[in-house]
């Protein structure tokens, strides 16, 4: 039988808080301002999960920046036993040749996706390619790609909450909080 | 991953264990090429300067040069992976390697919404192939002396055997900074002091 997620009550710590997220945010909001100042911004966003960081960042970044947003299949959602490729779900809506992008990511942990998207992206020409992520899991990195800006390093714990999902679920939590394991873990 | 032939799909390796098999998928699916277990790379001697022990990472991902072993076995059992990996990198400290724990797997397959699949990809059960059986009450080769240590790893990547061995065809190690011929001989006894595991974290 299917387990109803209990939105608050499957969380077992509160890793950020709504505040901190906010302050973080407003902070790399500053930083990117500063360093985009005078060029031709364009921020992309990952589907789904980074869908609140997006919408809080560009408000953070008082500079004249386009957005445009992308999707990719995860593993999870189409493996089977053959083998299968990531695909692109929702591409760019308009040329980012000769922009200067931002990837903005909510967490970065194995590096999979990441390493999949910053070689589609380069092949599309832009004047100069970023990373900007909210969460940064470096224990679980697999592809090492140079990140720039960076709000918080978590520790190996599965986190949901602002965008982040367990399940498609939990991303419209205010907090990023831990899943307790009992929710992903089969009773006995 | 072997070379492509126009309407031929490549050829799969034969994976000693389903989560090898399951990992592959995944870099397959994002597109980051890799190869099995393309290198073995000695890491005890006897005293004859005969090659007693090697370590052969699970995949080599050419892109990253970065070498993963995999080890989905529990945290109590995987002492001596961790220790041929401190030896591995104490010899050739130039190589990149990362070491997937069962808990690093559990939690890839978990991200990726592949829970129910960890009971049949984790420890022996996930096993493709059984354990080589090791007669140990055979007598041991030439300069092969038996320990504790050489007894059958449940993930059958110790090599137990004589001078250079590449087992299942794998080519000697690629990147031998330090091969038999210049590092001092080690005598796997004295490999056998264990450093404290990292925790299960």
């Amino acid at each position: 039988m299917t387990r109803t997620a209990d939105l608050q009550g499957d969380i077992g710590d509160v890793l950020l808080t709504e505040e901190d997220i906010a302050a973080k945010v407003a902070d790399l909001g500053r930083q990117i301002a500063a360093d985009y100042a005078g060029r031709n911004l364009t921020l992309v966003s990952v589907l789904k999960g980074s869908l609140p960081f997006m919408a809080d960042l560009m408000r953070q970044i008082p500079l004249p920046l386009r957005i445009d947003l992308m999707e990719v299949s995860s593993y999870g959602g189409t493996a089977t036993e053959s083998s299968g490729l990531v695909r692109i779900m929702k591409d760019l809506s308009a040329s980012i040749a000769d922009e200067d992008v931002l990837l903005v990511e909510d967490i970065i942990d194995t590096g999979l996706t990441l390493n999949y998207l910053v070689r589609y992206l380069r092949g599309k020409n832009p004047a100069s390619l970023r990373i900007c992520t909210l969460l940064d899991k470096p224990a679980r990195r697999l592809v090492d790609i140079p990140v720039d800006y960076v709000g918080f390093e978590i520790p190996d714990q599965f986190v949901v909450g602002y965008g982040l999902d367990y399940g498609e679920r939990y991303r419209n939590l205010r907090f990023v909080g831990v899943l307790r394991p009992e929710v992903y873990t089969p009773a006995d | 991953m072997t070379e492509p032939v126009a309407g031929v799909p490549p050829a799969r390796p034969a994976f000693a264990h389903a989560s090898e098999a399951e990992l592959a998928r995944i870099l397959d699916f994002y597109d980051v090429r890799w190869t099995y277990e393309p290198d073995t790379f000695p890491i005890g001697w006897s005293l004859d300067g005969d090659v007693v022990e090697s370590f052969a990472p699970d995949f080599y991902l050419p892109d990253l040069d970065l070498y993963v072993e995999l080890t989905t076995l529990k945290q109590k059992l995987v002492r001596k992976k961790n220790r041929k990996l401190r030896r591995l990198r104490e010899l050739y400290p130039d190589i990149r390697i990362k070491l997937f724990y069962a808990r690093d797997f559990r939690m890839l397959l978990l991200k990726f919404g592949r829970m129910a699949l960890v009971d049949e990809l984790t420890g022996t059960t996930g096993q493709a192939t059984p354990p080589r059986p090791v007669d140990v009450s055979a007598e041991p080769e030439p300069g092969l002396v038996l320990t504790e240590l050489d007894l059958p790893d449940l993930e059958s990547d110790l090599v137990v055997a004589g001078p250079a061995v590449t087992p299942r065809g794998r080519r000697r190690g690629r990147r031998r900074r330090r091969g038999a011929g210049d590092a001092a001989p080690v005598a796997v006894e004295a490999l056998a002091a264990e450093a404290p595991d990292p925790p299960d974290a």
